[in-house]
């Protein structure tokens, strides 16, 4: 699964393995992966086969025990955990399958989270704020609360969360799982807008064959590696 | 939406235990603004001065020192003023009513503590009139509803006139008004020579002598230059600040500086309990949520930060509402409680608030830190 070109996201012999009841239970043995900038891939395979996994260590969120992981200029293996949230607070966005807004902030509020990590001035914030709120098409519904909000429209949120501080890679767990076919069709046009338009490297873990077929290239993950590669007619 | 204001939702996220929170928080600082307010204005032991010396009896304030001892104090090149004053306990109509009075030479004791009693050349001049007029203090006149130029009949406890009665007449001449809240003005100043003249015995006896050292003398090393003078003496003395004479004078009773610290101790060790406990709890249930914020990129010394102001806000809010009515409450006490609730206390309730503020919420904020997003996430 690599690239002739140098990737933007780059993992060569990754390992990583759980300890369960004191049994160590590996997940990868010598994963090796590479996406070019702008990319949008989708990952699927069966449960346990290890995409979560896949996508905690690409967000920096889970260590590796072995190998190298790097995005853009960036060695996240070599990095501690102080300096990967800051990585994560300038480079990346996720979407997760069941949003996990603020409950007590509203729309407005949940997407200007990733901008309090930023040295921006209140105004500065306000206007990205609009800018994503247009660009998922919930202009108006800035004071709203989640729980008033449809599942659909919670999704826009947390992409407009994810994207707000303009990172180039978005990585996407399930973000269609919690939607009916319409609003899940919305979600991943729009992804393929941040892809096609803007630019945005995506990786989204994904069951769904459907949102599959939304992405550049689909990787099948299987008991810790790639066994298949489908790319977009 | 600044990090503050993220910290504040946070905090109001369930209304109902934010607010009871904040009243037990309240409430604690209510006794604590009550309790401080009370030692510091205690006998005016708030505007008490660790400059203005008294000179009593080796063998005990209530034995007097003859008059005469006055000038070896005034022969000393340190003292800056010297006064006397020979104190009157008794009642006023019934025996719960009490009042003190101060006799003393008006004009020496202008010169020695005229700044801190407010006294003016005018009051001065008003008690030199008549050998009975008296000055009030505004805290008495204003708990009896005196004015100048009424008639004040006062029963001694201590000190019976040479007819045998015990009842002494005074005319209000003033009302002096102390140089600010925290002065002890509930007491009366008349004159010695009216009180001397008319008492049974005693005469030409003080209670103790009140010194002023000169400006850049120590009051500690003129107190023991004095007490020298007189310790080979038939009446040795001991001379002390005023403040250690009012500390003195409140433990003959009980220590009340140990009793509030007890008590607030007590109180303070409480809510810190009950606000870890609910802090703990409160952050617990936002596990995953911290999970989420730490995937946004919070560090761990943001989202240590963030729990720390939420505590910080809710102990400054319940806080300040203690305070508040801590204050109102000494405002409509009155002054004969003796409440002072000045801006020290304040201060150190201030400092009391941030500290706590911070020690409660260390241990949430600490196991916040310190959870892994991915076992965050588990918690769902």
């Amino acid at each position: 699964m690599t690239e002739n070109i140098v990737p933007y996201i780059a993992l060569a012999g990754v390992r990583k393995a759980y300890r369960i009841g004191g049994e160590m239970i590996p997940i990868f043995s010598g994963l090796d992966l590479a996406i070019p900038d702008g990319d949008f891939v989708a990952v699927m395979g069966p449960s346990g086969s290890g995409k979560s996994t896949l996508l905690n260590m690409l967000a920096g969120i889970d260590s590796l025990d072995a190998g190298t992981l790097r995005i853009g200029n960036s060695c996240l293996d070599q990095m501690g955990e102080a300096a990967r949230a800051a990585w994560r607070a300038h480079n990346m966005g996720i979407v997760f399958q069941f949003y996990n807004l603020l409950p007590m902030l509203t729309a407005a509020e949940n997407i200007e989270l990733p901008l309090l990590l930023k040295p921006l001035s209140r105004k500065e914030r306000y206007i990205r704020v609009e800018k994503v709120l247009d660009l998922v098409g919930l202009a108006g519904r800035e004071r709203q609360y989640p729980a008033l909000m449809s599942g659909g429209q919670q999704q826009r949120v947390g992409i407009a969360r994810a994207i707000v501080s303009d990172p180039g890679l978005l990585l996407c767990d399930e973000p269609t799982g919690d939607l009916d076919r319409k609003s899940a069709d919305e979600i991943l046009d729009m992804l393929r807008f941040l892809n096609r338009e803007l630019g945005k490297t995506i990786v989204m873990v994904t069951h769904d064959p459907q949102a599959a077929l939304y992405a550049c290239r689909t990787l099948h993950l299987d008991k810790g590696d790639f066994v298949e590669e489908k790319r977009a007619a | 939406m600044t990090f503050f204001d993220l910290a504040r939702k946070n905090a109001w996220r369930k209304p109902l235990r934010t607010v009871l929170l904040m009243v037990s928080i309240a409430v604690a600082f209510l006794i604590y603004g009550l309790t401080e307010s009370f030692v510091n204005g205690t006998q005016g032991a708030a505007g008490a001065s660790d400059d203005l010396l008294g000179v009593t009896s080796a063998s005990g304030r209530t034995q007097p020192l003859p008059m005469a001892a006055m000038s070896r104090i005034a022969a000393n090149p340190d003292v800056g003023a010297v006064g006397y004053v020979t104190r009157l306990r008794g009642f006023v109509g019934v025996e719960k009513n009490v009042v003190a009075i101060s006799a003393a030479d008006p004009d020496l004791l202008m010169a020695v503590n005229g700044k801190a009693l407010g006294l003016t050349p005018t009051l001065i001049n008003a008690v030199a009139e008549a050998r009975d007029k008296v000055l009030v203090g505004r805290a008495l006149a204003e708990a009896q509803g005196w004015v100048i130029g009424k008639r004040v009949t006062v029963t001694a406890f201590n000190m019976p006139r040479a007819d045998g009665a015990r009842d002494w007449r005074f005319e209000i001449s003033g009302i002096f008004e102390g140089e600010n809240a925290a002065t002890d003005t509930y007491f009366m100043i008349a004159r010695y020579d009216y009180v001397n003249a008319a008492r049974a015995r005693g005469k030409d006896m003080v209670d103790a002598f009140v010194v002023r050292p000169l400006a850049g003398v120590s009051s500690g090393t003129l107190a023991t230059e004095i007490d020298a003078l007189f310790a080979n003496s038939p009446t040795p003395t001991r001379t002390q600040s005023e403040r250690q004479f009012l500390d003195a004078f409140l433990r003959q009773y009980a220590d009340i500086g140990l009793i509030v610290t007890l008590v607030v101790g007590a109180a303070f060790v409480t809510l810190l309990m009950i606000v870890v406990n609910t802090m703990v709890f409160a952050v617990r249930e936002r596990r995953f949520e911290i999970g989420v914020l730490k995937t946004l990129g919070f560090s761990r010394l943001r989202i240590t930060a963030l729990i720390l102001a939420e505590s910080l806000f809710v102990f400054f809010i319940g806080g300040s509402l203690g305070l508040v009515l801590a204050k109102m409450a000494t405002m409509l006490a009155g002054p004969e409680l003796g409440l002072v609730f000045s801006g020290l206390v304040l201060a150190k309730a201030l400092a009391i608030i941030t500290v706590l503020g911070l020690a409660t919420g260390a241990l949430p904020a600490f196991n916040a830190m310190r959870t892994p997003i991915i076992n965050a996430f588990r918690t769902r």
